[in-house]
């Protein structure tokens, strides 16, 4: 059986690498697979990069407030195009009041700084686990 | 059972004089004589103090203007002006990926005009004006202000940072080549020696680097491979060392391991001062004692129980003043979920304060020397950071290095290690991995978060109509000059810069230019074409 395929990418001109970098040791250490994406993400970039290599969750990590702008942008493009991967956000910027926001614009899940390690690889390894079932 | 610094140096229970008997502690004479251990000067801080600043920029030029201006009312020393991350990456603020970003975590600057604005009635030849920018550009604004201000450049103090080999790996990637980051920076020095004496052209930021989780010796010996670096590239350039060494600063981070950070300072000043006297051969005593600025650690801040940061700067603030540092700024309580806010600003330079103006710490120089452990630890990291930058040095060819991801390789583990001891608890990280608090306790000092700063999308048309308003002509004519230049490899690109400027070139459009000559994309994103055609095809 494959492994649970997780994008870790940052949006537009945050430079704040660390976090994904973290993010993206603690998902392989948690068995999944991580495709790195980096920095300079536009939101169809990352779409792109999502559906060629068939990920079952896409994760943005957020540092800059650039996320307030790209996220429904992102949402939208992924509706247009039929594209069907939850999305999960995360990141020091992001506040109580903002989770409310994105899981409105249908982010699957969001981790602010305070989210526990075991929380982060258990939401999506399960909705990877979710999203890899339906794609068949 | 064994109990190790930060770094890693074993520590006993208690030290005493058998401890430095027999190291160098012996030879560490007074402060302000060589090696500079014990500090730069002889004299006490409370006779002139370091420079208390705080880093400023956000929005429209004229927006940090007020805020420099506010600062400087506060009883702030210095200003250090921070570019919002198109600025720092070298767009414009019209490129398509910098409109979410403009403005929001610094200030936007692109041309002429804005660097007029910025520094509108700042006393520009009484206060120090340092930045955070991409060096040329930070430089080549700050000297056309002063031009224009009347101000003769060679009055100017302050600084730029230079960081020509982690740049692209660890923070602000400017996407240029390894030969063309470090032209650049040597042209800076090499147009300051000049033009800019009082200047310090040349600020090594370990800061940044060490942000990745690096210990005190990583940080400070990638720091010194980087100086020693270009230390070599002016000494092949002709410019004899005692013209530009005492115009040589160091920015470095302070990390919440107390005796380790000032031992690591102690170690850092007397490195410096045997290699420049000993290894360049630098006859003026200036060259020696490096001027050390510095930055406590944003990583070390947390978004749980913010008051807690507060807290942190004061101790590694403390940290700093004990080691005698010539300048100072505090991570803001906030930073770790938003651009620092006013208030944090505020909060950081009034704990200078109390430390400079209520404690009586700074009464005299140096006031740990002769400690037994303290004494120890400036030994040991003086050992081990030298052994590190043999270590890399015997790897061969930075650029090589740079290219091959070596660099980068050391920051990423550096990111994974720290993460882990955090994790696993290694690292005590209070509010964090002990003495937590529930969500519905940590509230004070939390609704900060929620006010954000919405990027000037006003400014993206004010420089598209800006562009439309040019001479096209002149511009392209600078612009060609600038790319012929850069391809002769051997002429200084600040004048041309200067006179770019002049000609209302940005700093998206010069960056490009100078990515085209040294055969990289013009715009490292793909999105957009140079505005002069016929280059580099």
């Amino acid at each position: 059986m494959r492994k649970i395929r997780v994008l870790i990418g940052i949006f537009g001109l945050d430079q704040h690498e660390v976090g994904a970098l973290s993010v993206a040791r603690m998902l392989i250490d948690g068995g999944m697979e991580v495709i790195y994406a980096g920095r300079f993400n536009t939101p169809s970039k990352l779409m792109r990069i999502a559906v060629q290599e068939d990920v079952d969750v896409i994760g943005v990590s957020c540092h800059s407030w650039e996320y307030i702008d790209y996220t429904p942008e992102l949402m939208e493009l992924m509706k247009k195009e039929g594209v069907d991967i939850p999305v999960v956000l995360g990141g020091s910027v992001i506040t109580p009041a903002d989770e409310l926001v994105l899981k409105n614009l249908g982010i699957a899940a969001v981790f602010g700084p305070g989210a526990a390690r075991e929380d982060i690889i258990a939401t999506i390894s399960e909705l990877g686990a979710r999203n890899k079932n339906t794609a068949g | 059972m064994e109990r190790f610094s930060r770094s890693g140096i074993p520590v006993k229970d208690f030290y005493d004089c058998k401890d430095i008997g027999q190291t160098r502690a012996r030879d560490v004479s007074k402060p302000g004589e060589f090696p500079f251990t014990r500090g730069r000067r002889a004299q006490a801080q409370s006779m002139g103090g370091w420079i208390q600043r705080e880093l400023s920029g956000e929005g429209e030029p004229s927006r940090s203007n007020e805020q420099i201006k506010y600062l400087l009312g506060k009883g702030q020393m210095g200003i250090d002006i921070i570019g919002d991350s198109p600025t720092m990456a070298m767009l414009d603020p019209d490129h398509p990926l910098a409109a979410n970003a403009v403005g929001t975590q610094g200030v936007s600057l692109c041309c002429k005009d804005d660097y007029l604005k910025l520094f509108k009635d700042i006393p520009l030849d009484s206060i120090s004006i340092s930045s955070s920018l991409p060096s040329i550009f930070g430089l080549t604004g700050l000297f056309l202000a002063a031009r224009e201000a009347g101000i003769p450049p060679a009055k100017l103090r302050g600084s730029v940072i230079q960081a020509p080999f982690y740049s692209e790996d660890c923070g602000y990637a400017m996407h240029m080549p390894f030969d063309l980051r470090v032209k650049l920076a040597a042209d800076v020095m090499e147009f300051c020696a000049v033009e800019m004496p009082k200047f310090h052209s040349f600020v090594e930021d370990t800061y940044f680097i060490s942000e990745s989780g690096l210990t005190a010796v990583e940080e400070m010996a990638l720091g010194f491979v980087e100086i020693r670096y270009l230390v070599r590239e002016m000494i092949r350039r002709g410019v004899p060392v005692d013209f530009f060494a005492p115009r040589i600063a160091i920015l470095l981070n302070c990390s919440m391991d107390f005796f380790e950070e000032i031992a690591k300072i102690r170690a850092t000043r007397r490195l410096f001062a045997r290699m420049m006297k000993e290894e360049f051969s630098a006859r003026d005593p200036r060259s020696w004692s490096v001027v050390i600025t510095s930055h406590t650690s944003g990583l070390t801040l947390t978004a749980q129980q913010p008051f807690n940061n507060i807290i942190r700067g004061t101790v590694q603030a403390l940290a700093l003043v004990l080691a005698g540092v010539q300048a100072l700024e505090i991570s803001a309580f906030d930073e770790a979920y938003r651009t620092p806010s006013g208030e944090s600003h505020l909060v950081g330079l009034r704990t200078q304060q109390v430390i400079e103006l209520e404690t009586g710490v700074t009464r005299v120089v140096d006031p740990l020397g002769g400690s037994y452990y303290v004494e120890y630890l400036t030994d040991e990291m003086e050992k081990q950071i030298w052994q590190m930058i043999q270590d890399i040095e015997s790897k061969g060819d930075p650029a090589a290095l740079s290219d091959k991801g070596y660099f980068r390789s050391i920051f990423n583990k550096a990111i994974e290690r720290y993460a882990r001891q955090v994790d696993e608890g290694a690292v005590k990280v209070v509010g964090v991995n002990i003495h937590q608090l529930p969500p519905e306790e940590d509230m004070l000092l939390k609704d900060v978060a929620e006010q954000k700063i919405s990027p000037c999308r006003e400014r993206i048309k004010k420089i598209m109509a800006y562009k439309e308003s040019r001479d096209v002509g002149k511009v392209e004519r600078a612009l060609r000059e600038l790319y012929n230049l850069s391809l002769s490899r051997n002429q200084n690109l600040v004048p041309a810069v200067l006179e770019a400027t002049e000609a209302g070139a940005t700093t998206g459009e010069m960056a490009g230019i100078l990515r085209l000559a040294f055969g990289y994309p013009y715009d490292p994103h793909g999105l957009i074409k140079p505005v002069v055609e016929g280059i580099g095809q």
